[in-house]
């Protein structure tokens, strides 16, 4: 497995999936390395099978400031030719590394993520015969408005080469077809949840005790102070144009019309922060308004668990692994029709990224109505339950067997 | 001992869908405007009339002219017959031209489609079963025989029937009800009278209504004949086949045969001595029933669970049908006709129909009949709408409540 990113080292879906899935994959009695550029420290701890194998230290420091910036925007011009450097150089070290191991540990199948590992994938893929698995957790097209050629290429490279290529939802699937790559390649894997992280009273619990002694001595237990008599609505995301952040304000202000006791949170950090700001002053949002910046998975659990309703309002979003959190933490959702998460979640309210009255409609409705809420939170988490990890390992497992054979691992 | 009485029966009903209502709507439009998507309506109604009631009722009347021994029934609901005669009268004019041929039976139903028969106050419920009666007679007369909204049954119902004048009431043939007995005889009611109770065959109406174009059912295909020949070697008086008239051509679509196997049905049956076509007043004045059933829970033909929990399953459907029930005595107050007629079309089952979460589990036909994305989108729009309602109500009474003490 050629992995980027892994926990504690997460900047978005990629890590959750390729932790959850080396873990579950691990289980299941596959043995694996996970290459990955060394981070110093690495906090997990490994797994029976599963190897975790740092690569090269030094050129790790763009790798950083592109993690910090969250993603390209203004920026991006300084930082983006030390990205794709320190990309080039990763996986050619990478390469030789995997090679050296592959001597002694005799590969059976190689599985890259994303255009990170394309280069060292496919280089490994021709030196070493190996079959090549390449999943896409999203394309350039959906993280930036405007696509670099230069990593377009790079991905198209990875469809042309790879035998097999997984990818998170249908609707990356029709793009990676437009982008050249034949449909037989394709597999679509959707990712999972661990819900047991997010699960209410997991979270809940050393402050309920709290809440619970304290109201025990007569006192009122202490809430934060905003949270007290308002309903919350929540953003959790990087604040950049795919994911829709002006267009939650906007319905937010339609919100505040008819119902102005609504806090909007919202959490994450991006290049569009500060414009996000202006808007919610501009707009006369200020005191409904919290910006939260980013924040820790810990924060975020406690954050799902207190809001009466999370969106995304994602113009594009390959999967939207937070909404399946948000469900897990029995918070009802909102999710635009343009994510992928929205082909697999029924417990959701679906709505289009540009209706913004729609929108507004919507979450009014949802906050207005205790019963609503009551039947979201119940069936989500239900729901929640059946997303795993162990389906996505096992959808996985079927792919390198359509390669490798049965019997090979 | 004489033939065996078929009765088929086919439902006739289309909802009134609703508006897709914004909040921010500004009120300017009329009432039934705001709240119904007539462009929809008329859309669905103008499809389905295309694809089933016109070839559909146009091969009844021949059947009806080439077999002098064929009958039929229909139970039309007043919401449908109020979007046939708006969108597609021909459609109208097709079925009072099947009622001229004598041999086609009206049944009585409520005209709202809608669920008073377990509403509290049951005044709400005679009024609608007069009101259909009414609005059916522009095609003609009913029978005797009453069917209740999704045959949903109960003792409580068929004794309201059997004092509203019926002589049966239909309903579904439950195992559960029924234990070992057949639902091929007619039934008394427990402290219902002399009303007698017609059970659907379940199994055999369910062959064509539900498995007609099933690929994977093990007698696919089924014929005229094959079928008619079950029903010569069923025992019993009264065989009681009753579908959704939408199973021709709408939830079986013309290139499956349905046509074809019924335009040869009459021909067939006829073939089979111990059969013979009827309908439920007939058949009810010539059979005597066979014994007693008890059902003090109400039943219906919906879903798996062949009781109320279609409409009421789960605390929205159950909020929003309170709500809908506690504003009766404000709307009949208010004199206003327009809220009153809004007021009994939001009754409209299917409106519940669609805020039911089964679908959730397992794929099932909620969502083939729902124009909502989910059952959330739905509750949505139908508690908005009655707020709104609500509303509007309280308005009205404030207002008129300032004109008294004037």
């Amino acid at each position: 497995m050629l992995g980027w990113e892994f926990p504690p080292f997460i900047s978005g879906g990629l890590g959750v999936h390729c932790y959850e899935l080396s873990r579950k994959l691990a289980n299941l009695g596959l043995e694996i390395d996970f290459f990955m550029p060394a981070t110093g420290e690495c906090s997990v701890q490994e797994y029976p099978n599963l190897r975790i194998i740092q690569v090269c230290k030094t050129e790790l420091q763009p790798y950083y400031n592109y993690t910090k910036s969250q993603k390209p925007g203004a920026p991006r011009k300084v930082r983006f030719n030390r990205l794709t450097d320190a990309a080039y150089i990763y996986n050619r070290e990478l390469e030789e590394m995997v090679a050296r191991y592959h001597k002694e540990r005799k590969y059976s199948l190689l599985h890259g993520h994303d255009w990170l590992t394309v280069q060292g994938g496919i280089a490994l893929k021709h030196r070493l015969g190996l079959p090549l698995v390449q999943t896409f957790h999203s394309t350039e097209y959906d993280r930036t408005s405007n696509p670099f050629g230069y990593i377009v290429d790079i991905e198209k490279a990875g469809l042309y080469h790879a035998d097999r290529v997984i990818t998170v939802s249908n609707r990356t699937k029709h793009r990676l077809i437009a982008m050249g790559c034949p449909e037989y390649k394709i597999r679509v894997i959707y990712n999972g949840v661990d819900w047991e992280k997010f699960e209410k009273k997991c979270i809940a619990g050393p402050s309920a005790e709290k809440q619970g002694a304290a109201q025990q001595a007569g006192k009122k237990a202490k809430q934060p102070y905003f949270q007290r008599k308002r309903k919350i609505v929540l953003f959790l995301g990087r604040i950049t144009e795919q994911k829709g952040p002006v267009n939650f304000l906007l319905a937010a202000k339609r919100v505040v019309e008819k119902y102005p006791d609504v806090l909007f949170l919202v959490a994450g950090t991006g290049d569009l922060l500060p414009t996000m700001i202006n808007l919610s002053i501009s707009l006369g949002l200020a005191s409904n308004v919290m910006f939260l910046g980013r924040i820790s998975e810990e924060d975020s659990r406690r954050i799902y668990a207190i809001a009466d309703l999370y969106v995304m309002p994602s113009m594009s979003e390959p999967f939207g692994i937070t909404a399946l959190e948000a469900l897990s933490s029995a918070t009802p959702i909102m999710i635009s029709k343009t994510s992928g998460v929205s082909e697999v979640v029924r417990t959701a309210v679906k709505v289009d990224f540009w209706d913004i009255d729609g929108m507004a409609n919507k979450m009014i409705a949802i906050l207005k109505f205790d019963t609503l809420r009551k039947a979201m939170s119940a069936h989500g988490t239900t729901e929640a339950k059946r997303l795993t990890w162990d389906k996505t390992a096992q959808s996985t497992l079927m792919v390198y067997h359509e390669l490798v054979g049965y019997g090979n691992f | 001992m004489g033939a065996m009485k078929i009765c088929m029966y086919f439902q006739v009903h289309q909802p009134l869908r609703l508006a897709n209502f914004s909040v921010f709507a500004n009120g300017s439009e009329p009432l039934l405007k705001t709240y119904f998507d007539e462009g929809l309506n008329r859309q669905i109604m103008e499809k389905v009339a295309e694809k089933c009631y016109l070839p559909a009722n146009r091969l009844m009347l021949e059947l009806l002219e080439k077999h002098p021994d064929f009958r039929v029934s229909y139970s039309i609901t007043g919401v449908f017959l109020e979007q046939c005669r708006q969108f597609t009268p021909d459609v109208f004019a097709s079925f009072q031209d099947l009622y001229r041929t004598g041999r086609v039976e009206l049944l009585s139903e409520t005209y709202y489609h809608s669920l008073s028969s377990l509403f509290q106050n049951k005044l709400e419920f005679v009024h609608q079963v007069e009101k259909h009666k009414d609005a059916i007679s522009q095609i003609g007369r009913t029978g005797r025989v009453f069917r209740n909204t999704e045959t949903i049954f109960s003792n409580e119902i068929a004794f309201m029937a059997g004092s509203l004048g019926y002589t049966g009431i239909l309903s579904e043939g439950l195992s559960s009800v029924l234990g070992w007995r057949s639902p091929n005889y007619l039934y008394n009611v427990a402290g219902a009278g002399g009303v007698k109770a017609f059970l659907r065959n379940y199994q055999l109406s369910d062959d064509v209504g539900y498995r007609f174009s099933s690929k994977s059912w093990n007698e696919y295909p089924l014929t005229a004949s094959k079928y008619s020949n079950w029903l010569a070697h069923t025992s019993g008086d009264v065989l009681n086949i009753f579908m959704d008239y939408e199973t021709f051509g709408e939830h079986h679509w013309k290139d499956t045969g349905i046509f074809e196997f019924l335009r040869h049905l009459p021909a067939e049956v006829s073939r089979h001595g111990n059969l013979e076509f009827s309908t439920p007043t007939l058949a009810a004045e010539a059979t005597s029933a066979k014994g007693e059933i008890d059902v003090p829970y109400p039943i219906s033909w919906a879903d798996a669970e062949r009781d109320t929990s279609a409409w009421l399953g789960n605390e929205m459907q159950r909020e929003c049908f309170s709500l809908l029930q506690s504003l009766e005595s404000q709307v009949k107050e208010s004199g206003d006709d327009e809220l009153l007629h809004a007021w009994r079309m939001l009754q409209n089952s299917d409106h519940l129909y669609y805020l039911s979460t089964k679908s959730l589990s397992d794929q099932d036909v909620h969502n083939y009949f729902s124009p909502y994305e989910s059952p959330f989108d739905a509750y949505m729009n139908f508690m908005n709408i009655l707020q709104d309602f609500k509303g509007r109500l309280e308005a009205k009474g404030a207002e008129s409540g300032r004109i008294g003490v004037e």
